[in-house]
C-alpha cells in the first residue's frame, strides 16, 4: 500500500502527518489528538494527566531575558511527557495584528501610551487570551504558556484572578537577569531569529531592541507577590526561588526541569558510531573494525573543520572574533561509541560516557535477519508494524522504553553549556533528535542517520533548526543503517525493505532524517544490501 | 586512553561518577531526620545507593541520654563530645563513599553554624564529593509542637522517660541551639543549597550542579513534614481471583462486595472523626467497586482514579491462570521466578516498569496528607516497598492478603504499620516461587 501513497496523501495521513520535514522543529505544530507523546507513561480519556488540572504559565521578565526560550523549552519537555501544552507568544499576535513588515506604534510598549495604542494593545491581548481559553476549554489542552512581559504586580494579580475564574491555575515564571553578558548574548540571538526583525539591519535591530528595553525598565516590578504561585529564575538558573501556594505534581515537575535549563545557546551535533568487528551482535561489546576507525577519524576531522569554518564565516560577516565555544563529546559506555570518540579525545576534547545512552536492546531479535524474524515471530512483526514506537519484541526494549530511560540524558542535555557532540547508536540518536525537534512518536523509529553525515541542531529561541554536515569519503557500504536496526524497526507493511520506506515518503530528496535520503538512492541497491545482510545474518 | 569502566545502578534512574553528600541544616524538631529517611528510601527505591549518617546516633554511643545542658555551647565537655560525634559520622560517610561505591549520603545533624558547614564542605571537597545543603527552616509553632510530641515519644534520647519531662528538656535543647543557629545566607552563595521555608511554602534553590542534585531537590520540594497516614488496600475478591486468573478487568465477587461494604467501618476505626481523607483507586472496575461505599459515605471523602494505579500489565498472560502460563510459556514462567523484579511479561510490564510509572503517584502521595489507596497486588507491593524500604529481591514476593487494610504512618525514625483484618473470607492469591497452585 505504501507504493500507492502519493506525496499529498502521505502528507495528510496520520503517520506522515508532518507537513514540514523532520528537519523543522515541530514545537509550534499541534499533535493530532489521541496520539501518544514519546515519553508518555499512560493516557486518560480527558487527555489530561496527573490530576493536575489546567494550568496557565505566564512568563514575567524584561525583554532579552530568555522568556521565549524558557517557554518553548518547557513546552518541549511537557509535550515529551504527554502533557498537552501550547505556547502563546503575545508577540505573534502583535505581528499578526499589524501585518507583515509593519511595526506597532512607537509607544506600544510604553505605560503611558496614547488611547489608540492602548486600544490596539487590548485588542491584541483579547485575541491571545481567547485562543488560550479555547485551547484549555475545547481542545483538551492542559497547559497554556502565555509568553509575555507581564511587568507589573497589579497586572499579574488580575491575570491570575481572570484565569482563576475559568478554573485555571496560574503559575508565573520570571526570568530575572543582572548579568550583562547573558543579556547581550540573548539580544544577539533574539535579533537574529525573532520574526520581529525580518528585513532589519543588525545594528538597527539591536538599537530598537535596547530602546524597547530601556523603555520598560522604569515600569518593571520583580515578583514578590507571596499570594501568587511563582518561580523566579535568576541569572540563567544560578538561583531559583519558588513561592508555592498550591503546587501540584506538574508544577514541581516544571521546577525540576527548570533546575536543569539554562538560557545560553549552544549547538548539538549527532553522529553515528563507527562499524564494529561483530556488527550484528548486541551482547558482545566489540571494538571498531578498521573501516569503523577510518570513519571515526573522518567524522572527527570533518567536525573540527566545520566548526572552524563556521567561526570564520561569522568573523567575515562582521561578527566578533571570539574563540569557539568548547565542545564536549558524549558517548554511551559501549566500546564502539567510545572508540569513535578516540580521534576527538586525542585532539583534546572532553569525552563523557553515559551508560543510559546504550542502544535499544534488540531482545530475541539479536543476530537474526529480518526474514528470520518474520518467520519466527509473525505475530510480533504484525504488532510492530501497527505501532513501531511502542511495540517491543520479546525481551527487547521499545522506543518508548528507550525514551523513558533517556530522561536523565534529556535533562543533562538541557544542562550542558558547551557545544555537544553525541556519538551513539542510531536508535538513541532517533530519540534524542525526536526530543530536540519535537517529532511525533510515530516518526521517531523511522528517522535515519546516515553515516556520511553529522546532524547539527542550531537552537534559536523560537524553534530549533537542523542542518547536515557531509563527511566526505565515506565508503558506500558504511553509510546506511547498521544491520541490527533493520531487524528491529521492521518497515510498515507493504514495503519490501526498510529502504523501501524512502521511496514512499514524500520529498525524499529534501534531506530529512525521516525519509532517509542518504540510504541507497536506487531501491534496487537497498534490496541488494538487505539480501546480503540477510544472508550474513542467517549464516 | 579512554577508560571503559563506569558504574551503573540498574535501569531506572542512573548516575555516573557523581557522589553527593546531602548535608541537613536546621534546628531540632524541623523534620530533618524524617526528610533524611525519606530521601534514602526514595533513592533506594530508584536503585540508587543511599545511606543516612545520623550524628545523634554517634553521639549516643558515648552519651546515650543527655540532658539539655549537654547541648549548651558553653558546656565545653558537651561541645567536644558533639564535635567528636560529627567527626566520626563524616569519617564513616567518606569511608562509605570510597569503599562501598556510595552515591548519595545524608548527613543528618543540625549543622547549625556557618563554620560547621564550611568544615563539612572542606572534608567533602578533599574527597571529590559534592555537597548539597538542605535547610529546613520553620517558624510555625503548631508544626514544631507536633514534631516535639513525636520526638519525645519516638527518639532513643528519651526512651523510657516521662513524656512531659522529655518534652520540656527537648524544648530547652532547642533553645540552646537557637543561641548559635545561623541560617544559610548571602555569605554562602557559593554553596549548592536548598532552603525549604515553612515546609515548602517557599523554596530557594542555589547553584544546582547536576542532574542527580536536581532530582533530589525535586523530591524534597514534594515533601512535607506534617503528620499523616496512608491506608492501603487491595480490591475486594474478584471473579478472576476465584478462578485463579491474573489481570483482566473483572467485577468483584459476592465476598468482594461484602468487603466493599465493610470498608467504611474498617476505615472509620482508624481515622479520627474530623480527619480529611482522599480515596485513590485505579481505573479498573474491581478497585472502583471496592471503594464505592467508602466514597458514598456521609464523610464526603474526595475520590480520584489513577491510570498509574492499574495492575501490572501481564501482556499475553492477561486472563490466564498460573498453570496455563506454565504450560504455554514454560520458559517465561521460570524466568519470572528467577528474577521477578526485572521480569517483563511478553507485551506487558515488569515490577521495575511499574515503579517507573508510579513515580508521579509517589510524588503526589508525598505532597498529600491522608490518603487511602485501593489498588492491586503488584502495585500495592511497590508502594509498600517504598514506605517500608523493602529490597527489590523481596518486594515482588511479599504476601499482601485480600480484605485487609494496612495503615502506614511515617515517623522520624521509621514507618509504623498497623493491619486491620476485614474478617471476610477470600481466596489467597499469593503464589510461592515455583508453584502453579490456583489458590494456596
Amino acid at each position: 500500500m505504501d507504493t500507492l501513497l502519493t506525496a499529498d496523501v502521505a502528507a495528510n495521513s496520520p503517520r506522515y502527518r508532518r507537513k514540514s520535514s523532520t528537519f523543522v522543529d515541530a514545537i509550534h505544530d499541534m499533535p493530532e489528538t489521541g496520539e501518544l507523546a514519546p515519553a508518555q507513561l499512560y493516557s486518560t480519556e480527558s487527555g489530561r494527566l496527573f490530576h493536575s488540572g489546567r494550568i496557565a504559565i505566564a512568563t514575567v521578565g524584561l525583554p532579552a531575558r530568555g522568556k521565549t526560550h524558557v517557554s518553548v523549552a518547557l513546552a518541549r519537555y511537557l509535550r515529551w511527557l504527554g502533557v498537552k501544552t501550547r505556547v502563546f507568544h503575545l508577540g505573534d499576535y502583535r505581528r499578526e495584528h499589524v501585518g507583515d513588515g509593519k511595526d506597532v506604534p512607537d509607544d506600544y510598549f510604553f505605560v503611558n501610551a496614547s488611547a489608540s495604542t492602548v486600544l490596539l494593545r487590548q485588542k491584541i491581548l483579547k485575541k491571545c487570551r481567547d485562543d488560550i481559553y479555547h485551547f484549555l476549554n475545547h481542545e483538551n489542552g492542559q497547559i497554556a504558556i502565555y509568553d509575555a512581559v507581564n511587568p507589573l504586580a497589579a497586572g499579574r494579580r488580575s491575570l491570575a484572578r481572570e484565569f482563576g475564574k475559568h478554573d485555571v491555575e496560574t503559575l508565573f515564571i520570571e526570568s530575572a537577569c543582572d548579568d550583562e553578558k547573558i543579556i547581550e548574548e540573548n539580544v544577539r540571538s533574539v535579533k537574529i531569529s525573532s520574526p520581529d526583525y525580518v528585513g532589519w539591519s543588525a545594528d538597527d535591530a539591536v538599537k530598537h531592541y535596547l530602546a524597547r528595553m530601556s523603555a520598560k525598565i522604569p515600569h518593571f516590578e520583580t515578583m514578590e507577590e507571596t499570594d501568587l504561585n511563582y518561580i523566579k529564575m535568576i541569572n540563567a538558573g544560578e538561583r531559583i526561588s519558588v513561592n508555592n501556594c498550591s503546587f501540584g505534581y506538574l508544577s514541581h515537575r516544571i521546577v525540576f526541569y527548570l533546575l536543569n535549563l539554562h538560557i545560553k545557546s549552544r549547538h548539538t551535533y549527532f553522529a553515528r558510531a563507527g562499524t564494529s568487528k561483530q556488527e550484528d551482535s548486541f551482547k558482545t561489546d566489540t571494538s571498531l573494525s578498521e573501516e569503523g576507525k577510518e570513519y571515526a577519524n573522518k567524522m572527527g576531522e570533518t567536525l573540527i573543520r566545520h566548526r572552524e569554518k563556521e567561526r570564520q564565516a561569522m568573523v567575515d560577516r562582521g561578527g566578533p572574533n571570539v574563540p569557539l565555544k568548547m565542545l564536549t563529546v558524549w558517548t554511551s559506555t559501549r566500546r564502539r561509541t567510545v572508540e569513535t570518540s578516540q580521534y576527538l579525545y586525542e585532539n583534546g576534547y572532553r569525552v563523557r560516557q553515559r551508560s543510559q545512552m546504550s542502544q535499544l536492546n534488540p531482545g530475541v531479535c539479536e543476530k537474526k535477519s529480518e526474514r528470520r524474524i518474520r518467520l519466527e515471530y509473525p505475530e510480533e512483526v504484525a504488532k510492530h508494524e501497527a505501532d513501531p514506537y511502542h511495540h517491543r519484541y520479546p525481551r527487547a526494549e521499545s522506543y518508548h522504553d528507550l525514551a523513558v530511560r533517556l530522561e536523565p540524558i534529556i535533562l543533562e542535555l538541557e544542562r550542558e553549556q558547551n557545544d555537544l557532540l553525541i556519538i551513539a547508536h542510531e536508535s538513541v540518536l532517533r530519540v534524542l533528535y525526536g526530543y530536540l525537534m519535537a517529532c511525533n512518536a510515530t516518526d521517531i523509529p523511522s528517522l535515519s542517520f546516515p553515516r556520511n553525515e553529522i546532524i547539527e541542531i542550531i537552537p534559536a529561541s523560537y524553534n530549533n533548526e537542523a542542518t547536515r554536515i557531509t563527511i566526505p569519503g565515506i565508503q558506500e557500504k558504511l553509510i546506511p543503517s547498521s544491520p541490527e536496526d533493520i531487524k528491529i524497526p521492521v518497515p510498515p507493511s507493504g514495503a519490501v525493505t526498510p529502504m523501501g520506506l524512502d521511496s514512499s515518503t514524500p520529498k525524499r530528496n529534501t534531506g530529512s532524517p525521516l525519509n532517509g535520503v542518504a540510504t541507497p538512492s536506487e531501491p534496487g541497491d537497498g534490496q541488494q544490501l538487505l539480501i546480503e545482510r540477510a544472508l550474513r545474518g542467517d549464516r | 586512553m579512554v577508560t571503559y569502566y563506569k558504574k551503573t545502578n540498574g535501569e531506572g534512574v542512573q548516575v555516573e561518577d557523581t557522589r553527593i553528600a546531602v548535608i541537613m541544616v536546621g534546628l531540632p524538631a524541623r523534620g530533618k531526620s524524617l526528610i533524611a529517611q525519606k530521601v534514602v528510601r526514595y533513592l533506594a527505591w530508584l536503585s540508587i545507593s543511599a545511606k543516612a549518617f545520623n550524628v545523634g546516633s554517634y553521639r549516643r554511643a558515648d552519651t546515650p541520654q543527655p540532658t539539655a545542658d549537654f547541648f549548651d555551647t558553653t558546656n565545653t565537655d558537651g561541645e567536644r563530645l558533639r564535635h567528636a560525634a560529627a567527626e566520626a559520622a563524616v569519617a564513616d560517610m567518606i569511608k562509605w563513599f570510597n569503599n562501598d561505591y556510595g552515591v548519595v549520603a545524608i548527613l543528618d545533624a543540625t549543622n547549625s553554624t556557618k563554620a560547621r558547614r564550611r568544615w563539612v564542605k572542606q572534608r567533602c571537597d578533599a574527597n571529590n564529593i559534592e555537597t548539597l545543603y538542605v535547610e529546613s527552616k520553620c517558624d510555625q509553632e503548631e508544626l514544631i509542637m507536633s514534631n516535639i510530641m513525636e520526638v519525645k515519644t519516638t527518639s532513643p534520647d528519651y526512651k523510657g522517660q516521662d513524656p512531659e519531662a522529655a518534652a520540656k528538656d527537648f524544648r530547652n535543647r532547642i533553645r540552646n541551639y537557637e543561641k548559635v543557629y545561623q541560617t544559610i545566607d548571602e555569605d554562602e552563595k557559593d554553596l549548592t543549597y536548598v532552603k525549604l521555608i515553612d515546609v515548602g511554602g517557599q523554596v530557594i534553590i542555589n547553584q544546582i550542579k547536576d542532574y542527580l542534585q536536581s532530582r533530589v531537590v525535586y523530591y524534597l520540594m514534594n515533601l512535607h513534614i506534617k503528620p499523616r497516614s496512608i491506608w492501603l488496600s487491595r480490591h475486594g475478591e474478584s471473579n478472576f481471583n476465584l478462578e485463579g486468573k491474573i489481570g483482566g478487568d473483572a467485577d468483584i465477587s459476592v465476598r468482594g462486595e461484602m468487603y466493599a461494604k465493610a470498608l467504611p467501618d474498617l476505615v472509620a476505626s482508624s481515622v479520627a472523626p474530623d480527619q480529611k481523607l482522599t480515596i485513590w483507586t485505579s481505573t479498573l472496575k474491581r478497585t472502583i467497586q471496592t471503594a464505592r461505599f467508602l466514597a458514598a459515605s456521609p464523610k464526603g471523602y474526595d475520590k480520584l482514579e489513577w491510570k498509574a494505579l492499574d495492575e501490572l500489565d501481564s501482556g499475553v498472560c492477561d486472563g490466564l491462570t498460573y498453570q496455563e502460563i506454565a504450560d504455554r510459556y514454560p520458559e517465561d514462567f521460570r524466568a519470572r521466578d528467577d528474577d521477578k523484579y526485572n521480569y517483563r511479561y511478553r507485551g506487558g510490564e515488569s515490577y521495575r516498569d511499574v515503579v517507573i510509572r508510579l513515580e508521579p503517584i509517589i510524588m503526589e502521595l508525598e505532597r498529600s496528607e491522608n490518603i487511602i489507596i485501593v489498588t492491586h497486588q503488584a502495585v500495592l507491593r511497590c508502594i509498600y516497598a517504598y514506605y517500608m524500604n523493602v529490597p527489590q529481591e523481596q518486594s515482588p514476593w511479599m504476601e499482601v492478603p485480600l480484605h485487609t487494610l494496612i495503615k502506614l504512618t511515617p515517623r522520624a525514625y521509621s514507618t509504623e504499620e498497623v493491619r486491620f483484618k476485614g474478617n471476610i473470607p477470600a481466596v489467597s492469591t499469593f503464589r510461592t516461587k515455583g508453584s502453579t497452585a490456583k489458590h494456596q
